[in-house]
C-alpha cells in the first residue's frame, strides 16, 4: 500500500493527461475491434410494415412516406442516418450515423424505424 | 502478489470466454453435400463428434452404392447369376428386411428393387444424363417390374427367384445415414445438432435457447419458400425434381420414377415431410417424401395417413401448394403465397 500511494504522489498533470489519451483510445478501439460485428443490410419499416432491406455496402437516398410526410435515409458505405424528416423535435436527425449491428434509428411521431441487421440467414440449414 | 495472482486470474477468465458456438463440417458424400453443425461444445469435442459422424457417413456411402463396389453390388450380381448370397453381416439383412416392409407400407410407391430401370434412365452415375432412354426398353423393364416381397432373407442368406432384382438404397442410405448420426452423436454426449445430407435433416436438441430453423428449398427459385422450426428430435426430408434431372424438348425427367410407369413422375415438384422423433424417423423423412412425390394426386392424401404423416407440403407440378393442416401451421413462408394457390388437407 505505501508504494502504490508514494505511486500516486508522483503522478503529474502530464502523466494524467498520457493515461486519459489512453484510456479513450483503449475504449475506441476495442468499440471497434471488440466484437462488435458490423452490420451487413439495413431494415427500414413504417409502421408495422416493412419497406425493405437494403446493403449497407453503397451510396443510396432512399425516401419513404410516413403519416405525417417524407422521412429522408442516406445510406453512405457502411453507415446510415436520417437526413431528413418532417417531425417537429428531429431526434432521428440528431442521432447521427449508426453502422453497428442491431443500432437502430426510430421516428416516433412518422412511424419509421431503421436498424442494422446481418448477414445471417433466417434458418440454419437448407432443406432441399 | 496479489497483483499477479489477479493478473492470472483474469487471463483464466478470458479463455473461458473462448468457446466456439457453433462448429460446423461439410463435405460431398452420397453424391450430395453433407454438413454436420454442433452447437456450444468445446472445439475438441466437437471436431472429434463430427469426424466419427463423417467416418460412419463414409462407410455407408461405399457399403450400400448403388453403382460402384458395394455389398449392394455384390447381393445384386448373385441375384443376378440366380446365386444365394451368404452373409453374417446382421446390418444388411436388417437393411434389407426394412426396405420390404417400407414397399409393402407405401403400396409400392418406394420400390427398392427397381435399380434396373433407375440405371437405363441413367441415373447410375454422378452427372445427371442428358437423353431419353429407349422406351422399349424402358417399358420391358416396366413390364417385368420385380419387388422387395420377391427377396428372401434367411438366417445367412439373402435369395430370390426373380432375377430382374437390382437393389437401389438412394432413396433410403441418406436417411439411414441420419439415424447412424443421431446414435453417434449421442453416444459421445452430443446433445444440440443439426445434420443435413443432401436435404434430409434430422435436429438433435437446439441452437441455444431457440429451436434449430430449417429453410425448404423453392424447387423452382433459389430461395427458400419457407422455413420449419424443428424441435428436438424432428426430422425433415424433401423430395425434387430440381436436383437429380435432365430436360428433354421442354420436358423435365427427375430421378423419382413411379414404378408404376416405368417413368419420371411429373406431377409434383416437390414433396416435403416433418416427422416427430420416433424410431428411424431420420430414414423415414428420406423415405417418406417418395410416395408422396410420385403417387397420382388423388392418392397422396390418403397415402400420407395411412402412413400417419401428419405434416407434409407438396409443391404440384403447376407450382400450387398442397399442404396438411398441421404443417401449415408450423411452416414460416418466405414468399407470399396467394391463398387461391393453396389447399390444405
Amino acid at each position: 500500500m505505501k508504494k502504490i500511494s508514494q505511486f500516486i504522489k508522483k503522478i503529474q498533470i502530464g502523466d494524467l493527461f498520457t493515461i486519459f489519451i489512453f484510456i479513450l483510445l483503449t475504449g475506441y478501439l476495442s468499440s471497434i475491434l471488440w466484437n462488435f460485428p458490423q452490420g451487413e443490410y439495413l431494415k427500414i419499416h413504417m409502421g408495422k410494415k416493412e419497406i425493405g432491406s437494403f446493403s449497407l455496402n453503397q451510396n443510396m437516398t432512399k425516401v419513404i412516406e410516413g403519416p405525417i410526410g417524407k422521412t429522408e435515409v442516406i445510406i453512405d458505405s457502411g453507415k446510415v442516418r436520417i437526413s431528413k424528416s418532417p417531425c417537429t423535435k428531429k431526434y432521428c436527425i440528431h442521432h447521427g450515423w449508426i453502422k453497428k449491428l442491431n443500432q437502430t434509428i426510430v421516428c416516433v411521431p412518422n412511424q419509421i424505424s431503421i436498424s442494422i441487421i446481418g448477414n445471417q440467414s433466417d434458418y440454419d440449414s437448407l432443406n432441399y | 502478489m496479489h497483483f499477479n495472482k489477479l493478473i492470472v486470474l483474469l487471463i483464466l477468465l478470458l479463455t473461458g470466454c473462448y468457446q466456439n458456438e457453433i462448429m460446423q463440417k461439410k463435405e460431398y458424400i452420397f453424391g450430395t453435400i453433407v454438413e454436420v453443425t454442433i452447437y456450444g461444445e468445446t472445439k475438441d469435442h466437437a471436431s472429434d463428434a463430427i469426424e466419427l459422424v463423417f467416418k460412419e457417413f463414409r462407410r455407408l456411402h461405399n457399403y450400400l452404392h448403388p453403382w460402384k463396389k458395394s455389398i449392394i453390388q455384390d447381393i445384386n450380381q448373385s441375384i443376378k447369376n440366380e446365386k444365394i448370397y451368404t452373409t453374417d453381416d446382421e446390418e444388411i439383412l436388417s437393411i434389407i428386411k426394412h426396405n420390404k416392409e417400407l414397399e409393402s407400407m407405401t403400396s409400392g410407391y418406394f420400390n427398392p428393387a427397381i435399380g434396373n430401370l433407375i440405371k437405363a434412365w441413367g441415373f447410375h452415375r454422378d452427372q445427371n444424363p442428358t437423353d431419353r432412354p429407349n422406351s422399349i426398353l424402358i417399358d420391358n423393364l416396366q413390364r417385368n417390374l420385380p419387388h422387395m416381397s420377391e427377396i428372401n432373407i434367411h438366417r445367412g442368406y439373402i435369395e430370390s427367384k426373380n432375377k430382374n432384382i437390382q437393389l437401389d438404397l438412394g432413396g433410403y442410405a441418406k436417411g439411414y445415414a441420419l439415424d447412424q448420426a443421431k446414435k453417434i452423436l449421442s453416444e459421445n454426449n452430443i446433445n444440440n445438432a443439426l445434420i443435413n445430407i443432401g436435404g434430409n435433416i434430422l435436429a438433435l436438441g437446439k441452437h441455444g435457447d431457440r429451436n434449430w430453423v430449417v429453410g425448404i428449398q423453392n424447387p423452382r427459385k433459389p430461395n427458400p419458400i419457407g422455413s420449419i422450426s424443428l424441435n428436438p428430435g424432428w426430422s425433415i426430408g424433401t423430395s425434387g425434381d430440381y436436383q437429380r434431372y435432365f430436360i428433354v424438348d421442354n420436358q423435365r425427367y427427375s430421378h423419382l420414377i413411379d414404378p408404376n410407369t416405368g417413368y419420371p413422375a411429373t406431377n409434383s415438384q416437390s414433396a416435403t415431410v416433418l416427422l416427430p422423433p420416433i424410431e428411424s424417423s431420420g430414414t423415414l423423412s428420406d423415405v417418406y417424401s417418395k410416395p408422396l412425390f410420385i403417387a397420382p394426386e388423388k392418392l397422396k392424401f390418403s397415402i400420407a395417413k395411412e402412413l400417419g404423416i401428419d405434416f407434409y407440403m407438396i409443391v404440384m407440378a403447376d407450382g400450387k401448394i398442397s399442404i396438411s393442416n398441421d404443417m401449415l401451421s408450423v411452416i414460416k413462408w418466405h414468399e407470399k403465397i396467394d391463398e387461391k394457390n393453396i389447399t390444405v388437407h
